[in-house]
């Protein structure tokens, strides 16, 4: 049941937990958010809902006194607030629990719920373990949980983590005489099923002393343990959904607009070419984390691998690299076995992979565009051992301009680009050697904003078109359905089922989640 | 090489000498032919004496001797250390070189063998007059040189084995001793032990235990005496040191273990503290280079020569290299040597060879 | 550390290696202790024992003070430099042939409180003025250097305080007051490390500086203290050196900067910071102390000893590491 998207008359019910009135943010080139509207009632769990590069995050970081808002208001029952820190936020009240779990590994449990809240446990500087101790053991009371909290937080369960994170938010309860505000922010996105089901037990238990807002990409789980769902797209909040009775589809709807998306999202440009044998041809690969792995990519053809945080495929995409290890199974490329683990085979055998952690794996910061796009291919740059200038700059130019990569010359340090136009140099260093016949792009448009997003997707299709071999995983389900051709799910280190994706009878996110949990 | 690694201390003095020197006089070094010497007006020479620095009581008294000798000729020596940092040494004596050149005497103690070439080579082509002592490669030789007068180093084997004959007459001829050595790949080390090697062949009843390195330094020497007095026990009759830091850790060690004065203790150098342990008895002998002397004769020598009362194509082959005069501190001369004082008449241009051991070979 | 990709499997080798990744250094230590004590009858003789344990004192607390630097993920150069100065400001201050002062313990107090000021130097610099901690502390360590030569002024101050020198020579149960002084030392800063919100933090930082800052705690306070903190131990380190040689060295802190982070990366603290902590680096010094002495007591030729122990220590770190390796840790 959708209503407009209009803030709720506050006349039946009391103040407002808290209330968000037409918050901006820009950052440079994008504008995070657009004038957001929210209002958290108390003692009620409200979902936040959109996609990718809606704004959430943003919003969330606003709350909690991260980023500050070039305009509009917070108000905390009613009052206007400044929020500029944490502390300040959790002086009203208002905390969070970080989607990466923000708890020191090296500290036991009692240490991190009351970190920088110690107050009682700590006199004059010095540690009162047994004090410690008990105002820790108070807030795992509360949520009733069973963790020893001498325990220390590397040893413990994702999930026992994830209770120790949420005592610890409850301290601020000590810093304000209302009742907090709980953000919760993708808590569910790397637990098992049965922890889920105990985080929502808790979440329906906080409802009782707290507000919580509840932040997450799956839509079954936020219509699950929601009061009511604020759809965020564009920055803007474009509606509220009581969920009793609602539909994940109505939500979708409302998420995607009806607008729809770009037409190479949803559309796939060739069909991929039928050959006598795959590109790609993967036999009971087994590792660490994934067995028994069939896989095949025909030369043209995008296969998006889809799974839950935890489910292997991140492993499978770097074994096919040859950087995770692997303890059985074969990669054949084009009927040719290629020997494992070993990058310089894979790159020998044309086979690129851009990695999800672009800044860390994917590129050198400081070194120029011109030298991070040549970096594997040093040869199409060289004479002997030397680099030559001329060679290199003709080079470079070319492919900045094939790829339209904004960057003020090719000698500027690639840092100083954009998200978006440091993904296509990254890309484009597999492309120079004009040899590349499978790429492998994992999370190839995380942290990008949507005009660069389909900058890459139209790069994708082209490449595909071109006959290049693609695996691709996804940022979100919805990115997965609208590039592949074919969609492998994952879960536990095994292929679950495998879906055909073809252009006008692409399955919906729901069949795929039905499998991936 | 005498010391080998120092740390590198921080020059204090360092910024301010540079700025002296930036602030000196721009005068063109015209007449750079040293055989027009005698051009010189005493007062007009500028002396300088440079070592590592001013940390180690060794270098400390070359530079006094330098002050000394300055002050008998009314001048006064500008001080340079440069913190055992090779490539310190070497700008700072190419600023020197940048300067007024005609009048310039350097007393110079080059960090490593392999610095005194590019020393050599800017001072001759500079003209101005240069001592260098204890480093130089072999065949780097100061009769090739209108300006380099003079190379005077010390024979290692010589005090190595002075020392040990000194430690074997005093355990009477017979007993264990151990050596600690200095920095391995130094020469200073291996011809001082090769001089210890000499002694004990002529001592035959004196008996090397262990041998083991203290890097020439003092904590080290503690350390290592102590373990070594563990591992031999009341063997050990006498201890060797390759230098005085290590012989007064050695002392230290003794100290500590309970057996001060049971065990004979001998170094090289003549640093202040041994002389006085050598004076008290707790020390049984050292030997001087005399380091006042040194830092002063250099600068002599060039003074000389700068003032034309020394041709330096009249100088003696002999002269131009040499071994100079090193002197065996006993209980009975080390009173002489407790205060460290220069002989105006050492520096006499009459007498400035006159500590010539022997020639370099 | 945020724990992001790969969870799963790093939560796995997280408690596989917690049973013995810190098991790795003492197993070590016993292990090499066995073998010189089988090859050598001196190495296992009672009064070599406590010739090592003696020997490792001022070793200890220099390692004690760099041992906070190390957890918080910082590094410190400034040992050399600070105790330098510390042994010519103690050596001048006490009973010495150089001047008529005679201040005794206050000397030595003074001496430990100037090496906290050089700490809080470097954690400023640290903090304000955003130097890398390699940097600030190797620029403090020259100006301590500078320093001292500047009060060594060309005569070596000789100690003739009593109390001082006895320190190295008097024992107590068969070790060294100095012994016991670092024993003490490790004491207070396993204390520290365990009791106050200074030692945690300091774990803390070197474990996820920025959760602490999520969670409203200013770390930059912290950083400075446990510079401070190390600066103390080094002055008194410092000290010890002087009463060990009877007089103030400008070099009487030389090698020990390096020798210290050597101890305590071999007692298993990581220079990632986090790892770790003051019993792991004592055992570390102990494992090198014993190193060293039992090279000499079972003979090898000095000439070898360098490239012997450097083998030695780079083996044992590596089976100290091997079990902490984890996929997403880069060690460089």
């Amino acid at each position: 049941m959708s209503v407009p998207a209009e803030r709720e008359p506050a006349t039946s019910a009391p103040v407002p937990a808290l209330e968000v009135r037409g918050l901006v943010k820009h950052y440079p080139g994008v504008k995070a958010l657009d004038g957001v509207d929210l209002v958290v009632r108390q003692h009620e769990v409200l979902g936040l809902a959109g996609e990718n590069g809606a704004g959430k995050s943003t919003l969330l970081k606003a709350l909690v006194g991260l980023v500050t808002p070039d305009a509009g208001e917070i108000y905390v029952r009613g009052g206007a607030v400044k929020l500029r820190s944490v502390v300040e936020a959790a002086n009203h009240g208002i905390g969070m629990v970080f989607q990466e779990q923000s708890l020191v590994p090296n500290l036991t449990a009692a240490e991190n719920i009351l970190l920088g809240s110690e107050g009682a446990a700590v006199r004059r500087g010095v540690y009162r373990w047994d004090v410690m101790r008990r105002l820790a053991q108070e807030q795992l009371d509360k949520i009733g949980s069973k963790i020893d909290p001498l325990a220390r937080t590397d040893t413990l369960s994702f999930a026992d983590r994830q209770m120790v994170e949420i005592a610890k938010v409850l301290r601020i309860e000590q810093r304000s005489q209302h009742p907090p505000v709980i953000i919760l922010d993708e808590p569910t996105s790397v637990l098992e099923s049965k922890e889920i089901d105990t985080l929502f037990a808790q979440i329906r238990r906080l409802r009782e002393f707290a507000s919580v807002v509840f932040v997450s990409h799956r839509l079954d789980e936020v219509l699950d343990v929601c009061d009511r769902v604020t759809v965020l797209r564009g920055g803007q909040s474009v509606g509220e959904v009581a969920t009793a009775g609602a539909v994940p589809r109505e939500l979708h709807r409302m998420m995607i607009g009806s607008t729809g998306s770009d037409d190479h999202y949803h559309e796939n440009a060739a069909e991929p070419v039928e050959a006598e044998q795959p590109r790609l041809s993967v036999r009971g690969l087994s590792g660490k984390s994934f067995r028994d792995i069939d896989l095949d990519v025909a030369a043209g053809e995008i296969v998006a691998i889809v799974g839950v945080h935890g489910s292997g495929r991140e492993d499978v995409c770097r074994a096919l690299f040859g950087i995770e290890p692997t303890s059985a199974g074969e990669i054949r490329m084009d009927g040719k076995k290629i020997s494992l683990p070993n990058t310089r085979a894979a790159c020998a055998a044309g086979i690129g992979y851009v990695p999800a952690e672009r800044k860390i794996e994917g590129m050198v910061g400081p070194m120029s565009v011109a030298e991070n796009m040549t970096l594997t291919k040093q040869k199409a740059r060289c004479a002997g051992p030397f680099v030559v200038p001329k060679k290199q700059a003709g080079l470079v130019d070319r492919w900045i301009e094939r790829l339209s990569i904004r960057t003020p010359t090719r000698d500027t340090a690639i840092q100083r680009l954009s998200g978006g136009n440091q993904q296509k140099v990254v890309l484009a260093r597999w492309l120079i050697g004009g040899d590349i016949r499978l790429l492998l792009l994992d999370h190839p448009t995380r942290g990008l904003d949507i005009g660069a997003r389909s900058e890459v997707y139209r790069l994708m299709r082209e490449l595909a078109a071109s006959g290049v071999a693609t695996v691709l995983l996804a940022d979100s389900l919805e990115e997965a359905i609208g590039m592949a051709d074919r969609i492998l799910v994952m879960n536990d280190g095994r292929v679950a089922t495998e879906v055909g994706c073809p252009s006008g009878g692409k399955p919906s996110p729901l069949d795929l989640v039905k499998e991936m949990v | 090489m005498r010391i080998a690694i120092r740390p590198a201390a921080v020059l204090m003095t360092l910024s301010l000498a540079a700025a002296a020197l930036a602030g000196c006089s721009e005068e063109a070094a015209g007449d750079k032919d040293p055989a027009g010497a005698g051009a010189c007006k005493p007062a007009d020479v500028k002396l300088v004496g440079q070592v590592r620095n001013e940390s180690n009581p060794y270098e400390a008294s070359w530079l006094a001797g330098g002050d000394a000798f300055a002050k008998s000729v009314g001048l006064t020596q500008q001080r340079l250390t440069y913190g055992g940092d090779s490539t310190k040494q070497q700008e700072q004596i190419s600023q020197l070189l940048a300067g007024d050149t005609k009048c310039l005497v350097m007393n110079v103690l080059p960090n490593g063998d392999s610095d005194t070439a590019p020393i050599v080579k800017g001072a001759d082509k500079a003209g101005a007059f240069l001592v260098t002592q204890w480093n130089k490669p072999a065949d780097l030789k100061p009769a090739d040189y209108k300006t380099w007068i003079s190379h005077i180093t010390y024979n290692g084997v010589e005090s190595g084995k002075q020392i040990g004959d000194a430690l074997a007459k005093s355990i009477g001829g017979s007993g264990g001793i151990i050596a600690l050595q200095g920095v391995l790949d130094t020469a200073a080390a291996k011809d001082r032990f090769a001089g210890l090697q000499a002694s004990l062949k002529e001592n035959a009843g004196v008996q090397l235990l262990d041998q083991q390195t203290a890097n020439f330094s003092r904590a080290e020497a503690l350390t290592v005496t102590k373990t070594l007095l563990t591992k031999h026990g009341d063997k050990v009759k006498g201890i060797w040191a390759a230098n005085d830091d290590m012989a007064l850790g050695a002392l230290e060690a003794l100290q500590q273990a309970g057996k001060s004065g049971k065990v004979a203790v001998v170094g090289i150098d003549a640093v202040p503290d041994a002389v006085t342990a050598v004076q008290n008895g707790t020390m049984t002998a050292t030997v001087s280079s005399d380091g006042t002397w040194q830092g002063g004769i250099g600068l002599a020598i060039g003074f000389c020569a700068a003032t034309g009362k020394l041709q330096v194509k009249d100088i003696a082959a002999d002269n131009r290299a040499f071994y100079a005069e090193q002197f065996l501190i006993t209980k009975d001369n080390a009173a002489q040597f407790a205060q460290p004082k220069t002989d105006p008449a050492d520096f006499d241009c009459a007498n400035v060879f006159k500590r010539v051991a022997g020639p370099l070979k | 550390m945020t724990v992001t990709t790969g969870v799963a499997a790093s939560r796995r080798i997280i408690r596989r290696g917690a049973a013995f990744r810190d098991a790795g250094p003492p197993v070590a230590l016993v292990v090499i202790f066995l073998i010189f004590a089988a090859l050598s009858p001196q190495f296992r003789s009672i009064a070599n024992v406590q010739n090592i344990v003696d020997a490792a004192a001022v070793l200890a607390v220099v390692t004690c003070g760099i041992t906070f630097v190390l957890m918080m993920g910082s590094i410190d150069l400034s040992s050399a430099g600070v105790m330098g100065a510390s042994a010519l400001t103690v050596s001048l201050l006490v009973a010495n042939n150089r001047n008529d002062n005679d201040f005794g313990l206050a000397g030595i107090a003074a001496a430990i409180v100037l090496g906290c000021a050089f700490g809080f130097l470097s954690g400023l610099a640290l903090v304000l003025l955003k130097v890398p901690s390699f940097m600030a502390t190797l620029g403090v360590s020259a100006i301590g250097l500078g320093v001292a030569t500047l009060m060594f002024a060309g005569v070596q101050p000789n100690i003739s305080d009593a109390m001082l020198k006895s320190w190295a020579i008097d024992r107590f149960l068969g070790l060294s007051y100095l012994t016991w002084i670092a024993a003490a030392c490790i004491l207070a800063g396993w204390l520290i490390q365990r009791y106050t919100r200074l030692g945690r933090y300091a774990f803390a930082i070197g474990g996820a500086e920025e959760v602490l800052t999520l969670s409203g705690v200013r770390v930059k306070p912290y950083k400075v203290a446990v510079f401070t903190v190390a600066g103390a131990f080094y002055g008194l380190a410092g000290v010890m050196v002087t009463s060990q040689l009877g007089a103030g060295l400008v070099q009487a802190g030389n090698g020990y900067d390096f020798s210290a982070i050597t101890a305590a990366v071999v007692g298993g603290t990581l220079l990632t910071g986090g790892r770790g902590g003051i019993l792991h680096s004592t055992v570390g010094v102990l494992l090198v102390m014993v190193l060293t002495n039992g090279l000499v007591q079972i003979g090898v030729s000095p000439y070898w000893q360098g490239g012997v122990e450097g083998l030695i220590v780079v083996a044992a770190v590596a089976a100290a590491v091997i079990p902490q390796r984890r996929r997403n840790q880069v060690v460089k």
